[in-house]
């Protein structure tokens, strides 16, 4: 038995259906545990007073990255099955540049918003609702950028395929780089105390 | 930073170095994982059937890239619409987008699997081929069939390959005799079993099109 259980078919369809409600809950348990559901805590990480918002997402990230790398080699996933994104680089630096500004602003991103907003917070539900107006502006406008918006592709690719240097090297250094920054962020958050 | 913190990060750090070290002895470069190779031919995943093909050119698919391995006299006398042609040893020079969704197609599978493969180890991630070549293109597309005593889900994937006959110029045909629709015919396993072996075993792709075209007038 190997994963990603939808695609193998361990689950199928329905199981993966039914399953996705309790990852999402986990996800966003786990998120308002972290403290994630401030605006303050996740703004503070923008202006280094609070670097919560770095610690999670790169443990998040790390553990990710080597369960993943892992399970491929022990053979309990299948990673040519799990989905890769396509890369387009200036629509996504344009895109990832205006989520940072919505972040600064908000102080909320689109899950910390719903959490926020489960945890009775109004600011979570004012994002929500700023984020689907988005959505929807998005779509009735996609004929006028639809252009920008598939211009550079670069394909499903990823970081050690751009570099053309072996997938367990890039595992390594990302490792080396997460437990350096793991450091940083703990000495700036001695200093400040 | 707690115990606890300074365990996950001795952890984290083992497995990351681990993880190089396991790909950099591997093969100091990007090595070919032949195993994830061979699970992709077992899964059937190498291989895509002329009724997907055809939906994908139908929709304009802009990744899509479909080769034809065929000859040129061949390539000219009928070919997948949007295919270019190619040999082998041009194949193993070609360049790609890095997301291009590549279809490779001969005659038969035998050059298509051999150029799954090479193309598949010079680095492209999305390659598939016509496991029976033109021959399931022009059974399954071109002239889709429908034996008179059809199932019902023969009846409905033929309902299903009419619409892809009639884009490209083909010919539908119902109520044929059982003989002329092989066992895994719909299951695409033996799809254009049939035109290969009308003219004998030496048939070719030109006889094959040749045939269709008679029956067409």
């Amino acid at each position: 038995m190997s994963g990603p259980f939808a695609e193998t078919g361990v689950i199928g369809p329905l199981g993966a259906l039914l399953s996705a409600p309790f990852i999402g809950f986990a996800f966003g348990w786990f998120l308002e545990r972290g403290g994630l559901g401030s605006a303050r805590k996740l703004a503070g990480q923008f202006y280094l007073t609070d670097l919560a918002v770095f610690k999670v997402m790169f443990s998040a990230l790390l553990t990710a990255m080597l369960g993943a790398f892992w399970l491929d080699k022990l053979g309990l996933l299948d990673l040519s099955l799990v989905y890769l994104p396509e890369t387009f680089v200036l629509p996504q630096a344009v895109g990832g540049a205006l989520f940072g500004a919505g972040f600064l602003v908000a102080g909320l991103c689109p899950g910390t918003s719903c959490v926020a907003a489960a945890a009775g917070r109004l600011d979570g539900v004012g994002v929500i609702g700023g984020m689907f107006a988005g959505v929807v502006l998005f779509n009735l406008g996609f004929d006028w950028i639809a252009g920008f918006y598939n211009s550079t592709p670069l394909g499903a690719v990823t970081l050690t395929d751009l570099a053309g240097v072996p997938r367990g090297a890039g595992v390594a250094v990302v490792t080396a780089l997460a437990l350096a920054g793991f450091v940083v962020a703990a000495r700036i958050d001695r200093a400040r105390r | 930073m707690t115990r606890i913190h300074h365990a996950l990060a001795i952890i984290a750090a083992v497995l990351g170095l681990a993880a190089g070290a396991a790909d950099v002895a591997a093969g100091g470069r990007r090595a070919v994982d032949v195993t994830q190779l061979a699970s992709e031919i077992e899964a059937e995943r190498d291989h895509v059937t002329a009724p997907e093909l055809a939906e994908r050119i139908m929709r304009q698919d802009s990744s899509l890239r479909v080769i034809d391995l065929r000859s040129r006299a061949e390539y000219d006398a009928l070919h997948i619409p949007t295919a270019t042609v190619t040999t082998l040893e041009d194949l193993a020079r070609a360049t790609f987008e890095a997301h291009a969704s590549i279809v490779v197609y001969s005659e038969g599978g035998t050059h298509s699997a051999q150029a799954w493969m090479l193309l598949r180890l010079r680095g492209y991630r999305d390659v598939r081929f016509l496991r029976e070549g033109i021959y399931e293109w022009l059974s399954r597309v071109m002239e889709p069939r429908l034996a008179i005593d059809a199932t019902a889900t023969e009846r409905a994937e033929f309902a299903r390959a009419e619409v892809h006959s009639r884009f490209f110029g083909g010919l539908p045909r119902s109520s044929v005799p059982r003989a002329e629709v092989p066992t895994g015919y719909w299951t695409n396993e033996r799809a254009g079993a049939h035109l290969a072996m009308q003219g004998g075993p030496a048939a070719s792709t030109q006889q094959a099109v040749a045939r269709i075209r008679r029956r067409g007038c």
